[in-house]
């Protein structure tokens, strides 16, 4: 039953990633990998006994926690991606901002225009 | 590192600015109530044009800087003190400036120690000079910047004075984009200047209270606790290694 349950949440959520991209609100490149993921672990939903043997061979004596384990690792790997690229994105807007406003300042002096509002 | 503390030249005045091309920057937040004193402060003590970069100011801060004959550039997001001041310092770099003063809007910096500041900038002794008031500082604000020094390594009394004269060869590294991932002017922009090998000086200079007596970034016993916790975890990380000459 939880075989079935776990493969049919992973289908549905693959079938809403690639809604979201068909109607951009997700980039392509995100869409891709969550989709990747998600069909991913509804296979491994398919097919437990992967996990078990995984398991014996590391010496992890209750398997399922292994699942648990590598999903929070993927997904504090995933949030650290995530504030990599805001840090990145910071600095970038942080320079678009500045550019800006010198334009604008620069701009109000020869042409003598106030700024335009935001 | 070279940082050195200097008591201000006697023989001062204003100024050796008619020798060379500066600016003075003034980042600003909502201080209408002094700018326009300060303004003109700062353009009788040097005959340089002042720049109030305006962090998104909701009072007349614009208009008072406006009418004290500063050139006015205004933020369309607010970037905080730091990223203000850099804004200026790009405009300065553009521009091929050979010298930029930093201060604070809100008054406590007294635009006649302008000259002081300038002074060993300008003859070459230095890159950076840094106005320095450590008796400004309460018990804990010395404390904090006894861990800041310890953790970072760095040598300067007041690691938090935005009071500050920068060479051609200091603008042109604060204005580049890794200097962009600061969030404040301290540690972080003192180290950047440290490892590249600029020459900092200390020299004391009088700071007078807040206008309004309430700081902008810290406002809150959190405010101060996350700053100290980013600061020294960035020093930490950030400071010269053993191997590094």
């Amino acid at each position: 039953m939880i075989t079935l349950l776990s493969a049919v949440f992973g289908l549905l959520f693959a079938a809403l990633l690639l809604y979201l991209v068909r109607r951009d609100h997700l980039h392509i490149s995100h869409g891709l990998g969550w989709t990747l993921a998600i069909v991913l672990s509804a296979l491994l939903g398919f097919a437990p006994r992967i996990f078990d043997a995984v398991a014996e061979g590391l010496g992890v004596s209750y398997a399922p926690i292994l699942g648990i384990a590598l999903a929070i690792a993927a997904l504090i790997t995933k949030a650290l991606l995530n504030d990599i690229e805001i840090s990145k994105l910071r600095v970038r807007h942080q320079r678009l901002v500045q550019k800006i406003a010198l334009l604008e300042a620069q701009l109000g002096e020869v042409n003598g225009r106030a700024p335009i509002d935001d | 590192m070279a940082s050195e503390q200097h008591r201000p030249d006697a023989s001062h005045s204003a100024i050796a600015s008619t020798a060379a091309n500066g600016a003075v920057i003034l980042p600003a937040l909502n201080e209408e109530a002094v700018v326009e004193d300060l303004v003109a402060a700062i353009r009788g003590a040097v005959d340089w044009p002042v720049w109030l970069i305006d962090d998104c100011s909701t009072d007349g801060t614009v208009a008072a800087a406006l009418q004290a004959g500063a050139r006015v550039i205004g933020l369309t997001s607010p970037l905080g003190a730091w990223g203000a001041t850099q804004t200026g310092l790009r405009e300065a770099a553009s521009q091929n400036l050979d010298f930029v003063v930093t201060m604070d809007a809100d008054g406590q910096h007294d635009p006649c120690d302008i000259a002081a500041l300038l002074a060993p900038v300008i003859a070459g002794h230095c890159d950076v000079v840094i106005g320095s008031a450590v008796e400004r500082g309460s018990v804990l604000r010395k404390f904090a910047w006894r861990l800041m020094r310890i953790t970072s390594g760095l040598s300067c009394q007041d690691l938090t004075s935005g009071f500050r004269v920068l060479n051609a060869k200091a603008i042109s590294l604060l204005a580049s984009p890794p200097a962009s991932c600061f969030d404040y002017q301290d540690v972080g922009v003192l180290l950047m200047l440290d490892q590249a090998g600029m020459r900092i000086r200390e020299i004391p200079v009088t700071m007078t209270s807040r206008a309004n007596g309430k700081s902008r970034v810290f406002s809150s016993w959190l405010r101060v606790a996350t700053y100290m916790a980013q600061t020294l975890v960035l020093g930490t990380v950030k400071r010269r290694r053993p191997w590094q000459s």
